[in-house]
């Protein structure tokens, strides 16, 4: 299994850890209850050395044939995503963040369980180089309400980034204005000792160091989706309505997301609140029914700290998709009313 | 009552333990009931119990309840056979005292156990000691 290289430094700073798409990452350090709040009212940094980080070179012409979105508009130094590489029929190979470092030149996000997919599948699809920069570099995410407390995120703008920056006075590879957690912050790749001493530092300085497990609290919040659970090579961009593609250009995939369009979709993604105080979390898989007739089934649930309330995704049929409306889940053989809701959920 | 470490775990040396990870004082024919702090680790994040009714009975090895976490909801079992006499009520409104403290204000259930023979199908703490070890 892969650790992080801040792995020694996160258990004196008393990490659980757990697995994770084949990383022994930390899952929380405190409970993910405080984490959470911490995201929402304060400041923390996660670490996500297991994202998988590439380098792509070649052809610009190349790359936009495979992912969704249009790269070739973007000016460099912009984020664009999310978006995805998807496969003939319209489903995830993975969603990804792209960031433009020149016409030729792109740096990649996968989700940590995709990245030698994601290789492959660039390495068969086309003749651009891929540099694999997982392993070189830390990813950390400090993100939260009050990230302008410790950090002037105000001399980045949003969705854009800069190579060979600094953080807290150290150099670091990329420091963007990004994350994924609903919340202002800032992300960074540094080498592991720089990134470790800024791990230090930013604990030192009281930000909260937090897991997967808020991680994943956090993004259902927001609805954003995660891989292998929400979304998978079944899964169009279309059902999900997650909108990662741009239809003024062709890539592949294209051709059965037009046709989708066209004749619309057996299922769609759904979110869904269950009522306050009741502290049972549906489970991917459980199935969702109308006046008991099954309709579909959940993806993601949690409990929410922040609503003080279960919520979750999955998907329904279409003709039932009605903001507001009672829906039944099943859990351990125990039906439960959820109200379909949509995202954000805060 | 002495406190045995194994590795991040903590056993408490004078309780009794089932294979599904719970913890047993006797006091008489009073079982306390609880999760273990091994449980409540691998469990993570606790969120949610559902507590046996007081009055129920339950022979050993049957479902009284479940432990709901982040990751995994749990079934909880009767270590011995015997009636639900009270309940810990403070885990509906704080189910992460189970966390915070297993062995004390984590408690769930009090059984009045019918048969106290059945002790013996009960693990000492040395015993669980080395089923946790067996299980790292």
């Amino acid at each position: 299994m892969f650790v992080s290289p801040l792995f020694a430094l996160e258990e004196k700073l008393g990490a659980n850890f757990g697995e994770f798409a084949g990383w022994n990452m930390p899952m929380t350090f405190t409970n993910y209850q405080e984490e959470h709040m911490a995201v929402r009212n304060g400041i923390t940094v996660f670490d996500l050395s297991h994202m998988g980080r590439l380098r792509v070179k070649g052809n610009p012409n190349e790359l936009e044939e495979l992912i969704a979105k249009e790269l070739t508009k973007a000016m460099p130094s912009q984020m664009i995503g999310p978006t995805a590489f998807l496969n003939d029929k319209g489903g995830f190979v993975d969603d990804v963040m792209t960031y433009k470092v020149s016409d030729s030149e792109y740096l990649l996000v996968t989700n940590a369980i995709n990245r030698e997919k994601v290789i492959k599948w660039i390495r068969s699809n086309s003749s651009l180089a891929v540099e694999d920069l997982t392993f070189d570099l830390v990813m950390l995410a400090i993100q939260g309400k009050k990230v302008k407390d410790i950090f002037d995120v105000d001399q980045i703008s949003h969705m854009i980034f800069k190579l060979n920056s600094k953080f807290l006075g150290k150099e670091v590879f990329l420091l963007s204005r990004s994350g994924w957690t609903g919340e202002d912050g800032v992300e960074i790749w540094a080498k592991p000792e720089i990134a470790g001493a800024i791990l230090n530092e930013l604990v030192q300085m009281g930000v909260k160091p937090a897991g997967l497990v808020t991680r994943d609290s956090i993004r259902q919040e927001m609805g954003y989706l995660l891989y292998g659970e929400d979304i998978d090579e079944e899964t169009t961009p279309i059902e999900a309505r997650y909108w990662v593609f741009s239809m003024n250009k062709n890539f592949i995939g294209k051709d059965a997301i037009v046709e989708q369009l066209k004749s619309g979709v057996k299922k769609i993604r759904f979110g869904f609140k269950m009522k306050k105080g009741l502290r049972i979390i549906p489970r991917n898989g459980n199935s969702v029914s109308s006046l008991g007739y099954k309709i579909g089934h959940v993806t993601s649930s949690t409990f929410s700290p922040f609503l003080n309330r279960a919520i979750g995704m999955g998907y329904i049929s279409p003709s039932h998709f009605f903001l507001g409306y009672t829906l039944e889940v099943e859990v351990r053989g125990k039906t439960y009313e959820i109200k379909v809701d949509d995202f954000p959920f805060i | 009552m002495a406190e045995i470490k194994v590795g991040k775990y903590t056993v408490l040396s004078d309780l009794l333990y089932t294979e599904t990870d719970e913890w047993v004082k006797l006091e008489g024919n009073v079982a306390t009931v609880g999760i273990t702090d091994y449980a409540q680790k691998k469990l993570r994040d606790i969120v949610g119990v559902e507590l046996p009714e007081v009055g129920r009975t339950f022979s050993i090895g049957d479902s009284v309840g479940v432990v709901e976490s982040v990751k995994a909801a749990v079934d909880i079992y009767a270590p011995l056979s015997g009636q639900v006499t009270e309940v810990n009520g403070l885990l509906t409104s704080s189910p992460e005292l189970m966390n915070k403290d297993p062995y004390g204000q984590g408690w769930i259930f009090k059984l009045n156990c019918t048969d106290l023979n059945e002790k013996v199908k009960l693990m000492d703490a040395e015993n669980y000691v080395k089923k946790i070890q067996k299980g790292e």
